[in-house]
């Protein structure tokens, strides 16, 4: 579905934000994830023509859409990282103006407004100026509008960064509901566990990684995360905690040393990267 | 093009938000008054023709550089302008559609100069031709300059404050509140580079207050074709 073939980005302040990557991605929904300033926005503002790449080559659906980037765009819908709504506006005025400008006639855009609000739970406050809506319900519109959209393709860049629990858990929720094929940046792990098919792990412009969660887990089988403040030696120090990969059958004895012992996460494939597993 | 897109934009972002919030329109309002109770004071009435007729051009002038301030907005703030970019909305009907949302802010203003102009005999039909025409030139132009302004800053606290200088040096130097001929040429023509002056002297003469410049006409024409093209290129839709 997505081919990316030796994709380079360089600011014109000479940072290199992607060298070079290559890919091609079909599962239902992809998550590319990976640390602050991984190049995951980057990549996606490119794959969803907001952005010129200085070279390399993106086809999605067989278009080119570095030459022909108005041959996708109807069929693509994509939600900027940190994108608000209109304030004076209200949540239907945004999903039915969005709508209308992806060339839905008044009535159908006013039909597929109304329900994409109502299914994502948002129906009561479909006629509040949205500057009185909550973050996650500022969120929810845009994901309102990418339901309604019946875009192929969504892109959502970081769609629940600066949520608290509780929001992200909703927003989660909502796209879950959508049935187009999804690609979304995050930087937190448990979201790409809870909504992806197959991650790509970004890291300083690279991909380094790419697999389903199970499959990049997959190293860690039969494994957990031992943390403690107290400095060790040969342990992965990560700003004031110190790390060591064990089997699950010494838990005990690391409890016992003062350990914290957690269950591995995607988290673990970036802090153990370049790290021998104990074994 | 898209005109069923650009008109709901101009109903919301226009219509709906005045009535949400009618501060807007007293905002766009207060410096074309306050300006025009001040020629009517200082010169005892005399120039009270011209400040009616400049009126009608400093809001409209105004109120359309003040919109490059929300398209910066939308663009740094809201991300909105990234949302539409990926979608099947052209920057022309992105630009239009935030203009008429402008220039439903100028209708109050509009109406109120209307009326004080008709309580003051200024009205013709030839008059009120030519100031449809020069209004609809001075919206194209002004806009396309306000996009080519936001699209090019990259922080929006910057924005403010060039918005209020080409303010400034847009509608209250030249010759909207006082009579063209009140400068030497060579002043007009170097105050000519902003279209509202061609816009002032074009409306001047079409309400019988001054004589004809008709070069004028054709620079205002010249201009809005120039700023519409430049806009159209420089304005950042896919970001390079």
């Amino acid at each position: 579905m997505i081919d990316v073939e030796n994709l380079v980005k360089k600011y014109s302040d000479g940072v290199l934000a992607l060298k070079g990557i290559s890919f091609n991605a079909s599962e239902r929904v992809t998550s590319i994830i990976g640390r602050n300033g991984a190049g995951k926005t980057t990549l996606l503002r490119i794959l969803s023509t907001q952005l010129m790449p200085t070279s390399g080559s993106v086809t999605i659906k067989g278009i080119d859409i570095i030459r022909n980037p108005d041959d996708i765009r109807n069929k693509i819908v994509s939600i900027p990282q940190e994108a608000s709504p209109i304030g004076v506006l209200t949540a239907f005025e945004q999903v039915k103006l969005y709508l209308v400008g992806r060339r839905f006639s008044y009535s159908e855009a006013t039909r597929e407004a109304n329900r994409s609000l109502n299914e994502i739970g948002l129906g009561e406050f479909k006629n509040t100026p949205t500057d009185t809506l909550s973050g996650g319900m500022k969120r929810k519109v845009f994901v309102a509008m990418a339901l309604a959209s019946n875009a192929e393709i969504v892109f959502l860049d970081e769609p629940t960064t600066g949520l608290d629990p509780l929001s992200r858990m909703e927003v989660w929720s909502a796209i879950r509901q959508i049935d187009s094929h999804i690609i979304l940046t995050t930087h937190y792990m448990e979201e790409a566990q809870e909504l992806s098919d197959e991650v790509f792990l970004m890291d300083s412009g690279s991909i380094m990684d790419k697999g389903t969660v199970g499959s990049l887990l997959k190293k860690f089988d039969g494994m957990a995360r031992a943390e403690t403040t107290a400095p060790c030696s040969d342990c992965i120090r990560v700003s004031n905690t110190y790390i060591r990969y064990i089997q699950k059958n010494k838990v005990q004895e690391y409890v016992e040393k003062g350990f914290t012992v957690k269950n591995v996460t995607l988290d673990d494939l970036f802090i153990s990267r370049g790290v021998s597993l104990e074994s | 093009m898209n005109p069923k897109f650009t008109l709901l934009l101009a109903w919301y972002y226009g219509i709906r938000t005045i009535s949400r919030g009618p501060s807007y329109i007293i905002a766009a309002l207060s410096t074309p008054l306050a300006l025009l109770f001040l020629v009517y004071v200082l010169s005892n009435g005399a120039l009270v023709r011209y400040a009616l007729v400049g009126g009608f051009i400093a809001i409209v002038a105004s109120v359309a550089l003040q919109s490059s301030g929300d398209a910066a907005f939308f663009r740094l703030q809201l991300r909105i302008q990234d949302l539409y970019v990926a979608s099947s909305v052209s920057p022309s009907d992105y630009m239009i559609g935030l203009t008429l949302s402008y220039l439903m802010f100028s209708l109050p203003g509009i109406i109120l100069y209307g009326i004080l102009g008709a309580i003051y005999h200024l009205f013709s039909l030839f008059a009120v031709l030519m100031l449809i025409l020069v209004l609809a030139l001075l919206v194209l132009s002004t806009s396309s300059i306000s996009f080519i302004i936001s699209s090019s800053i990259k922080h929006i606290r910057n924005i403010w404050g060039i918005a209020g200088i080409l303010s400034v040096l847009m509608t209250i130097l030249p010759p909207t509140y006082y009579p063209y001929e009140s400068i030497k040429r060579i002043f007009l023509y170097l105050l000519s580079i902003t279209p509202v002056t061609p816009a002032a002297v074009v409306a001047q003469y079409s309400f019988g207050l001054s004589p004809a410049m008709p070069a004028e006409l054709y620079v205002l024409m010249g201009e809005t074709a120039l700023f519409f093209t430049m806009a159209r290129y420089l304005t950042r839709w896919r970001e390079k």
